[in-house]
C-alpha cells in the first residue's frame, strides 16, 4: 500500500464532497451561537453540533471551525460536552496553538462535581495530544489519579499512558509510574487494577530498551505476590480485565509443582466463562504451566477440549474461525484427543467457507483408523456440494487422508467413484490425487488405471489434472491399451495447449511411453519432440533437446535416464516443520496461530525487537542519510513501507524515533523480548570464540584472500592498494552503533549476486560463516526471504581502523547494495572490493 | 491493543472512525481493505483476520454493516473478535437492530458508547447493563419524556451505582413495587439426517434466558430435576462455580432485567419431532423431486412455522413444484423456500414437481440439502427440566414465571 499521507484530515479524499459551503455555513451559525444565553440555544447548539461531526464522521474537513466550536463549548449540557470533546480530539493534533483555547474549559471540567464529567474531560484532555501542552496534564491527572470516584481513577491511569506516549519524560519526572503500581496493589475498584496493569505493562516495555530499571520493574509485573494478588481478585476482573491478567499469568514461571496445580485449581472455572477470549487465554496458562509435566499435560488436553469445543459450535462464525485455528494447532500436536470428537467438525450447510475449510482441515487431522470410515463418507457428501470450492477442498482431504494409510482400500474406492462422477471439477481434483496415491502405493494400479483409462482427456482442462493424467498415461502405458493414442492425439493439439507444465509431462510421457511400445509410439514421439524443440518455452525446449540427444547417443541409455525403476514414495515432505509448529505453540492465543506461521515469519526483523540494535540501526540509517543527501533516504523509506508493520506516521517516527520504533508488536511481549535478546547474546558468543579459537584456519584464509583479491583487482580495477585484515576483530554491538552514528558514508555500491550465493543464502548463518573466514565479522542480521539485511564490520590488520558495512541482500532479484562507512577514508574502496570478492566466492565454496 | 475501530457500510463507505490510542490510522487502510474484498470475492471478505501492508485487520460482519480494527501489534485474536461482536451486539440493542440508517441516524450515541466500552485500546465494559445507566437508549420513550419534560439528554446525570458496587453486573439500589422473575428455556435443535434417513448428528442448543425484577440484591439458587443430561455449559459472570460443580446447582446474583444466564449444549438425542423425507429421481434431463413432512408427534404439542428451504443446483434450468399444503416459491437466486406453517392433523404435506436440467447433462449429479425450520411453543425439546427457583437473602413474595421453546437451529436434511 501506499504511504499514507502524513496529514490525512488536511486531504479529504477527492471521492467525497468538498463541503466547503457547508462549512461556511456551519461557521457563521456558530458565530452567532457562540455568546448566546437565550433558551434554547443549547437545542440549536446541539444540532449544529451533530451537522459538524457528522461531516467530520464521513471525512469531510472541518478543522477550520476550530476556533468557533471551542467558542461554544461553554455549556453545562452534558451532549453537547461530549460532543465538542469528540471534536476536540479529532482536531487538536493538527490546530496546536488553538488547542489551547480548549485546556481552560477542560480543565474547570476535570473539577466538576459530577464524576462523570471529570471522568470525560479528563479523558479529552489527555486525548488532546498535542506536545507543548503536557504541562497542563500532570496537574489534572494527579488529582484523578487520587479522585475518589473510581470511573475517574479508570480514565487517569489510562491517561498516564497517552501523556506517555506524548512525552515519556514529563511522565517519569512526575514519578506516574511508581503511583500507577501503588495503585495496582492497592485500589478497591478492579477496572483500575486492570487498566494500572495494562498502563505499566506499556511503560515498562517501552522504557526497558533505555532503563534497566524499568526492565526490572517490568519482571516484578510477573513475580509471585503480584501475580499471586491478581489471580485472588480474578473473579472481580471484567471479562476483559481477566484476559490480561491470564496473559500475564502464563509467563509466570511458577516454582514448584504445587504451585502449578493451585493456579489450575483456581483457575479452572474459567473455562466455564462465556467470553471465548477468556477461554482461550486460560487454556494458554494451562498449557503453559504443564509444558514439563508430560502426563499433566495429556490431562489439560482433555480438560481444554469440552470449553474449546463449545466455543466453536456456541458463538459467531468469527469466534468459531478462531477458535478452530487453535483447535488446528493442538491436533497437530495430539491428534489422537479429538479422534473421537470428529462429529463436531462436520461442516453445517449455511456455514461461512472459512470456517468449513477449516473443518475440513481438522477432520483430516483427526483421521485414525477407527474413524477414518466415518469421516472419509461425511467428507464424500461434500463432493456433491453446491459450493464449488469447498466439493474441491473436501476431495483433497479425502486424498490426504489416503495418504495417511487409515483403510486405503475403502477410500480408492471412494476416489474412483468421482472419477466417473461426471463433473469437470470433481474429475480433476480425483485425477490429481489418484497421481499422487499410485506414486505411494503402486500396488492399486491395477484398479487405477482400469477407471482412468475410461477418462476422455478432453473432458479435462484443468493443467494440474491434465498432467496427472499424462503422467499416468506414460507410467502406466503398458496397461492401457490405447495409451499411444491418447498421447498422440495430445501431441497433435501441441499449440492448443497453454500450460507449460503439461507439455513437459506430455514430453516425458511420450517417452516413457516408447521405451515400452516403440512401434506404436514412434510416430507420436517424432512429432511430440519436433514440437518440443520449436516450442518457444525455454523449458520445453530444453528438454525436448535434452530428449533428442538422449535417443540419438543410445536408447538404453535414454531409459535409464527418464524411465529408472522407482521406489514407491514412503513419505510426503511435510510442509511444516515440527520447530515451526513448536514455535507457534509458544505463540498460543495470538495472530501466529491464525496465520499457522510463527511470528518472526511475517512480522519484520525490525519491529519483533528480537534485537533491539538492530532496530535501533534501521532508524540510525534513516536519520544519518537525512543528512547526507535526501535520494538514499527516501529508498530507505520505500523500503519501510515495504515492511509488514512500518509506522504509519513517518514524521513522528522521525522526531521520536525511539518511541515510533520501540511501539512494536514483539516488544509488548516480554517473554519473546527476552528470549531473543538471549539468543542473540548467545549468537555473539559464537562468533566472538570461533574468531579467536580459530586463528590458524583464519590465517590460512587470509592467504586464500588475498591471493583471490589480486585476481579480482586485476580485472576490476588498476592497482588497489592490498589490504589485509584481522581475523581476530573484535566490536561490541554500543560501539558499532555508536560508530555507524558518528561516522559518514564513505561508500555505497549496488552489485549483482552469484546464483550459487543465492542458493546458499537459504542455510542460516552460512553467509556469516563465509564472510566471518574472510576476517569479516557479522554483528547484526536479520529480514526475511528474499529481502535481506546483514550488518558487518572488520578491522585493518595492524591498525585500528575500523570497516562497518551495511549489507542489504534481495535474493529474488539476486541485487544486493553494500554501505561502507570507515575510520580511514582512503581505503574504503579497497575494503569494499574485497569486500565484494570475499562475497562473489560465497556459495562456491 | 486496537489502534482504530471503523464501521463499514455495504458499498464500503466509512460510517464512523474511532481512533483509540495516538497512533492515528489513516483512512486509506478502508479503501485498501475494500478494494481487497472486491479482488477477492466472497471467501475473503468473510476471513475475520486478514494481515494488510501496515496492520492486522480484524473484521465482523453483520447485517451488512463490517466492523472493522486495526491493530500494530500482536495481541490475541479472539480477544479482538469477542469485543467486535460484543460491539455489534450491544449496538443492536441500543438502536433496535443493525442496519446503515439506524447507525447513521445515531452515530452520537454510538461515539459514546465505543468511549465507554473502550480506552486507549483496550476494551473497559461491554456489559449492557451498566452501559444502559450511563449512556440511555435512544427509544421511544426517551423520545416522548423528552419532549414533556424539556430535558433532552439522553445521557444520565449520574454515574451507574455499579462502577462502585461489589457486584459488577448489578446496581446495590433498585427497587420495585412487584417483584418478578421469568425463565425461559430456548432451545435450538442441531440436527443432520444423511442421504439414507439416517440420523447423522441430533443435539440441543439452549440458553436459559432470565427476565429479574427484584428488589435490592437478592440471591437466586435454580435447579434443574435432570442436569446430568447437561453437556457443555457455559455461564453468565454472576453464577457461582463451587454450588455447581458440586451440586448442579446454579446460585447467583442476577444483573437487573434481561440476561442470558447459561448456554449448554445436549448431545445425542435420538428422535427429531419432525421427518423430511426428500426424493429426488432424475433421468433424460428431467428430475422429479418429491418431499414429504410429517409430524413424530410424541410430544403431543403442535409445530409451528414450518418451513423447508433449498438451493436448486445451477444446473437445474427451471422447476415446477407445487404442494398439497402451503405455498411455494423460488427466488431469482435459485432459492426454493416451502412454507408449511403449523403441520396439519389429517394429512401429510407433500411438495413434488419436475426440474428440467441443463441440455447435455442425463442426471443430476449435485444434491440440494434441505434446511429446515419449525418452532414449538411449551416444549424444551433437549428433554431439560426446571425443578424449582428460590430466593434467598431477600425475605420478599415474589412471581415465578417459567416458559420453553423450541426451534430448529441448523435442521439439514440431505438428498
Amino acid at each position: 500500500m501506499a504511504p499514507p499521507p502524513a496529514h490525512p484530515q488536511r486531504s479529504p479524499s477527492p471521492s467525497q464532497p468538498s463541503g466547503k459551503s457547508e462549512v461556511t455555513d456551519l461557521r457563521s451559525q456558530l458565530r452567532q451561537l457562540a455568546g448566546s444565553r437565550a433558551p434554547g440555544a443549547d437545542d440549536a447548539k446541539r444540532d449544529l453540533f451533530k451537522k459538524v461531526i457528522s461531516n467530520m464522521t464521513i471525512g469531510i474537513d472541518v478543522s477550520s471551525l476550530f476556533g468557533e466550536m471551542v467558542m461554544c463549548s461553554a455549556t453545562s449540557d452534558i451532549v453537547l460536552k461530549k460532543m465538542c470533546y469528540l471534536y476536540v480530539g479529532n482536531y487538536a493534533k493538527v490546530n496546536p496553538d488553538l488547542a489551547l483555547l480548549t485546556i481552560n474549559f477542560l480543565q474547570r471540567d476535570c473539577k466538576d462535581d459530577d464524576p462523570m464529567i471529570r471522568g470525560l474531560a479528563l479523558r479529552s484532555l489527555c486525548s488532546l495530544r498535542v506536545a507543548n501542552l503536557v504541562e497542563y496534564l500532570v496537574g489534572p491527572l494527579g488529582s484523578g489519579l487520587k479522585d475518589n470516584n473510581s470511573y475517574v481513577r479508570t480514565v487517569a491511569v489510562i491517561g498516564v499512558v497517552k501523556l506517555y506516549h506524548i512525552s515519556a519524560s514529563t511522565c517519569l519526572d512526575a514519578d506516574f509510574p511508581a503511583t500507577l503500581k501503588h495503585l495496582m496493589l492497592n485500589d478497591p475498584d478492579t477496572q483500575v487494577v486492570a487498566n494500572c496493569l495494562s498502563a505499566l505493562q506499556e511503560i515498562w516495555t517501552l522504557e526497558s530498551t533505555s532503563s534497566e530499571e524499568a526492565a526490572k520493574e517490568r519482571e516484578t509485573l510477573v513475580s509471585k505476590p503480584v501475580i499471586y494478588y491478581l489471580l485472588n481478585r480474578i473473579k472481580e476482573f471484567s471479562e476483559w480485565a481477566q484476559c490480561l491478567v491470564l496473559e500475564l499469568v502464563a509467563k509466570y514461571i511458577p516454582s514448584d509443582n504445587s504451585e502449578i496445580f493451585d493456579i489450575m485449581n483456581l483457575l479452572e472455572d474459567r473455562l466455564q466463562h462465556a467470553n471465548g477470549a477468556v477461554v482461550l487465554a486460560t487454556s494458554k496458562v494451562f498449557l503453559h504451566l504443564t509444558l514439563s509435566m508430560a502426563d499433566v499435560h495429556q490431562q489439560v488436553y482433555e480438560r481444554i477440549k469440552a470449553p474449546l469445543l463449545t466455543q466453536v459450535s456456541a458463538g459467531s462464525p468469527e469466534q468459531s474461525y478462531a477458535v478452530l485455528s487453535h483447535l488446528h494447532l493442538l491436533v497437530m500436536r495430539a491428534p489422537y484427543i479429538f479422534s473421537s470428537d470428529y462429529k463436531h467438525f462436520y461442516c453445517q450447510y449455511n456455514e461461512p467457507s472459512y470456517v468449513k475449510k477449516l473443518k475440513l482441515e481438522m477432520l483430516t487431522a483427526v483421521a485414525n483408523e477407527s474413524n477414518t470410515y466415518d469421516i472419509v463418507t461425511e467428507l464424500c457428501e461434500y463432493a456433491a456440494n453446491v459450493d464449488i470450492p469447498i466439493a474441491r477442498e473436501s476431495i483433497r482431504a479425502v486424498g490426504k487422508i489416503a495418504l495417511q494409510q487409515y483403510d486405503v482400500n475403502a477410500i480408492v474406492d471412494r476416489l474412483l467413484q468421482f472419477l466417473e462422477m461426471e463433473k469437470d471439477y470433481v474429475t480433476c481434483e480425483a485425477l490429481v490425487l489418484v497421481k499422487d496415491l499410485l506414486r505411494k502405493y503402486p500396488q492399486w494400479s491395477q484398479d487405477c488405471i482400469a477407471v482412468v483409462g475410461n477418462i476422455s482427456s478432453k473432458n479435462v482442462q484443468e493443467p494440474k489434472a491434465k498432467a496427472a493424467l499424462i503422467w499416468m498415461l506414460g507410467e502406466y502405458s503398458q496397461d492401457m491399451p490405447d495409451a499411444p493414442y491418447v498421447l498422440e492425439s495430445l501431441v497433435e493439439n501441441w499449440d492448443e495447449e497453454h500450460s507449460a507444465e503439461v507439455r513437459l509431462h506430455l514430453l516425458t510421457a511420450v517417452m516413457k511411453c516408447f521405451f515400452k511400445r516403440a512401434p506404436e509410439t514412434q510416430k507420436a514421439l517424432g512429432a511430440g519432440l519436433a514440437a518440443g524443440l520449436a516450442d518457444f518455452h525455454q523449458d520445453v525446449h530444453d528438454r525436448a533437446l535434452f530428449y533428442y540427444r538422449l535417443l540419438q547417443y543410445k536408447v538404453s541409455v535414454a531409459e535409464s535416464v527418464v524411465n529408472p525403476p522407482k521406489q514407491a514414495v514412503s513419505v510426503f515432505a511435510d510442509s511444516q516443520s515440527s520447530e515451526i509448529k513448536d514455535r507457534i505453540f509458544d505463540e498460543f492465543n495470538s495472530l501466529s496461530v491464525i496465520y499457522q506461521k510463527p511470528s518472526y515469519m511475517f512480522t519484520d526483523k525490525e519491529h519483533r525487537g528480537t534485537f533491539e540494535f538492530s532496530d535501533e540501526l534501521a532508524n540510525l540509517t534513516i536519520n544519518a542519510e537525512a543528512g547526507d543527501s535526501a535520494v538514499p533516504a527516501q529508498r530507505v523509506e520505500a523500503n519501510d513501507n515495504d515492511l509488514l508493520l512500518s509506522i504509519t506516521e513517518k514524521e513522528e517516527g522521525r522526531d521520536a524515533a525511539s518511541n515510533g520504533s520501540a511501539y512494536s508488536a514483539p516488544s509488548y511481549d516480554g517473554a519473546s523480548a527476552t528470549s531473543a535478546a538471549s539468543q542473540s547474546l548467545a549468537d555473539l558468543a559464537f562468533s566472538s570464540t570461533s574468531g579467536s579459537g580459530q586463528a590458524p584456519a583464519s590465517s590460512f584464509a587470509i592467504d586464500d584472500l588475498l591471493g583471490l583479491d589480486f585476481s579480482v583487482g586485476a580485472a576490476a580495477t588498476p592497482t588497489p592498494p592490498p589490504l589485509s585484515l584481522n581475523p581476530k576483530a573484535v566490536l561490541d554491538p554500543g560501539t558499532f552503533q555508536q560508530k555507524w552514528r558518528q561516522l559518514p558514508l564513505s561508500l555505497s555500491e549496488d552489485f549483482s549476486l552469484s546464483p550459487q550465493g543465492v542458493a546458499a543464502l537459504a542455510t542460516s548463518n552460512a553467509l556469516l560463516r563465509h564472510m566471518q573466514s574472510h576476517s569479516i565479522h557479522c554483528i547484526a542480521s536479520g529480514g526475511q526471504s528474499p529481502n535481506f539485511k546483514f550488518f558487518f564490520f572488520a578491522q585493518k590488520a595492524e591498525s585500528a581502523s575500523i570497516y562497518l558495512v551495511e549489507l542489504l541482500i534481495n535474493s529474488s532479484s539476486a541485487k544486493s547494495q553494500i554501505k561502507i562507512k570507515a575510520d580511514d577514508q582512503s581505503t574504503s574502496q579497497a575494503f569494499s572490493t574485497l569486500f565484494q570478492s570475499a562475497l562473489s566466492k560465497f556459495g562456491t565454496a | 491493543m486496537l489502534q482504530c475501530i471503523f464501521l463499514l457500510s455495504d458499498s464500503g463507505e466509512v460510517m464512523l472512525e474511532k481512533q483509540l490510542t495516538g497512533h492515528r490510522v489513516d483512512r486509506s487502510i478502508c479503501g485498501w481493505f475494500w478494494d481487497q474484498s472486491i479482488s477477492q470475492g466472497d471467501s475473503f471478505k468473510q476471513l475475520p483476520v486478514i494481515a494488510s501492508p501496515t496492520h492486522y485487520l480484524f473484521q465482523v460482519f453483520r447485517e451488512g454493516i463490517t466492523f472493522l480494527a486495526c491493530t500494530q501489534v500482536e495481541m490475541p485474536p479472539l480477544m479482538a473478535i469477542e469485543f467486535l461482536c460484543r460491539v455489534a451486539d450491544v449496538l443492536n440493542d441500543y438502536l433496535g437492530g443493525l442496519n446503515e440508517d439506524l447507525i447513521k441516524d445515531n452515530f452520537i450515541i454510538v461515539y459514546e458508547l465505543l468511549d465507554e466500552m473502550i480506552d486507549n485500546g483496550f476494551p473497559l465494559t461491554t456489559e449492557l447493563n451498566i452501559l444502559q445507566e450511563m449512556i440511555a437508549p435512544p427509544n421511544i420513550v426517551s423520545k416522548v419524556l423528552s419532549v414533556v419534560t424539556g430535558t433532552s439528554s439522553n445521557v444520565s446525570d449520574t454515574l451507574p451505582g455499579a462502577t462502585s458496587s461489589c457486584v459488577p453486573w448489578r446496581t446495590a439500589d433498585t427497587k420495585y413495587a412487584q417483584n418478578e422473575v421469568y425463565v425461559d428455556l430456548v432451545e435450538e435443535m442441531d440436527a443432520t439426517i444423511n442421504r439414507d434417513g439416517a440420523l447423522m448428528k441430533c443435539e440441543v442448543y439452549g440458553e436459559v434466558q432470565v427476565n429479574s425484577h427484584i428488589t435490592g440484591l437478592p440471591d437466586l439458587t435454580l435447579s434443574f430435576t435432570n442436569p446430568s443430561i447437561l453437556d457443555q455449559v457455559r455461564f453468565h459472570p454472576c453464577v457461582r462455580f463451587r454450588p455447581w460443580e458440586s451440586h448442579q446447582i446454579l446460585s447467583f446474583v442476577p444483573p437487573d432485567g434481561q440476561f442470558k444466564l447459561m448456554s449448554y449444549r445436549v448431545r445425542k438425542l435420538k428422535s427429531t419431532p419432525i421427518y423430511v423425507k426428500p426424493q429426488l429421481t432424475s433421468d433424460g434431463g428431467t428430475c422429479r423431486l418429491n418431499v414429504m413432512v410429517g409430524s413424530r408427534n410424541d410430544h403431543g404439542k403442535t409445530i409451528d412455522s414450518v418451513t423447508v428451504q433449498f438451493q436448486l443446483p445451477s444446473c437445474i434450468l427451471s422447476a415446477d413444484l407445487t404442494s398439497n399444503h402451503g405455498t411455494v416459491n423460488i427466488l431469482a437466486d435459485k432459492t426454493c423456500t416451502w412454507n408449511i406453517g403449523r403441520i396439519p392433523k389429517d394429512k401429510a404435506p407433500s411438495m413434488s414437481g419436475t426440474m428440467v436440467l441443463e441440455t447435455g447433462l442425463e442426471r443430476l449429479h449435485v444434491f440440494p440439502t434441505f434446511r429446515v425450520g419449525f418452532k414449538m411453543m411449551g416444549v424444551a425439546l433437549s428433554g431439560l427440566q426446571i425443578d424449582k427457583l428460590d430466593l434467598k437473602t431477600v425475605p420478599y413474595r415474589f412471581y415465578k414465571g417459567f416458559r420453553a421453546v423450541t426451534r430448529a437451529g441448523e435442521f439439514e436434511v440431505r438428498s
